[in-house]
């Protein structure tokens, strides 16, 4: 499938995310902004996008926005809250442009909303460990 | 590794359609000696990132998923949503790995279901969870 116009598609290393992949992105002062359009693999019995894969998605890109907020140091997840305030499905484009909350010499924190033709959806907050950084 | 693997004695394969199917398969256990909900799958190249840990994602779904069976078990509802579900990632899952989850329900009522729930690889723990549920 081809990018949407603007967007390219994210470069995926872990085996997970290239299986329930592809993801998209696009920069806009030096921000990253991350998409996701749901596919028939991604949806439950009901025709409804999983939470798993929204935490899935959510875990990749509050991870990349984290990894570039460490100056692309190596990150790993410490904890993560989800909200799922609603519903989508196959054929929806779900973007997010996460926030960086906070960083200390040690941790990163994220959040990010992820909406639908404007609507969120579903949000996430999450706490990143820089390895190696006591 | 993974065909080694023995699952216990009466696992039931939950994850026959939809994306559960796309990251299985999970199986549910028979329930626990204090009544917990138990549920598990073995780690597959798929699983991982790149490294060499099982995917924070999957680990959350996987959760999800066994969260979301247990408040169907409980409530008889033929659907539940996710309202919220919070994770702590203690230690990472390796390649190989039987991961187990336990579920236990903290309140019930006629709308909702409040759970709690560890994940374990053998004597690791590797995953803490809270997280609500709608009854639909």
């Amino acid at each position: 499938m081809m990018p949407p116009p603007g967007y390219t598609k994210t470069d995926l290393i872990d085996p997970f995310e290239i299986h329930v992949g592809p993801i998209y992105e696009r920069t806009d002062n030096g921000t990253r902004s991350f998409l996701l359009i749901v596919d028939d693999r991604h949806v439950n019995g009901r025709g409804v996008v999983h939470g798993g894969m929204l935490m899935t998605f959510a875990d990749l890109a509050l991870g990349a926005a984290a990894w570039d907020a460490a100056d692309k140091a190596p990150v790993v997840t410490v904890s993560m809250q989800s909200q799922f305030l609603k519903s989508a499905r196959a054929g929806d484009h779900i973007e997010v442009t996460p926030e960086l909350v906070r960083r200390t010499r040690s941790l990163v924190f994220m959040r990010g909303d992820f909406r639908v033709s404007g609507a969120v959806i579903y949000s996430a907050s999450s706490v990143w460990k820089l390895l190696g950084q006591g | 590794m993974a065909e080694e693997l023995r699952f216990p004695e009466g696992a039931e394969d939950i994850s026959t359609s939809g994306f559960n199917r796309f990251i299985g398969p999970l199986y549910r256990l028979p329930d626990g000696e204090s009544g917990e909900r138990r549920y598990c799958f073995p780690v597959a190249d798929k699983h991982m990132n790149a490294a060499g840990a099982v995917h924070g994602g999957m680990l959350m779904a996987f959760l999800d998923i066994s969260m979301s069976r247990t408040s169907r078990l409980e409530s008889g509802a033929a659907t539940c949503s996710t309202v919220s579900l919070a994770c702590d990632f203690l230690a990472p899952g390796r390649l190989g790995d039987l991961i187990l989850s336990r579920v236990r329900v903290s309140r019930r009522t006629r709308t909702m279901v409040f759970m709690s729930a560890e994940t374990w690889a053998g004597d690791r723990l590797l995953l803490t969870a809270q997280g609500v549920w709608k009854v639909a």
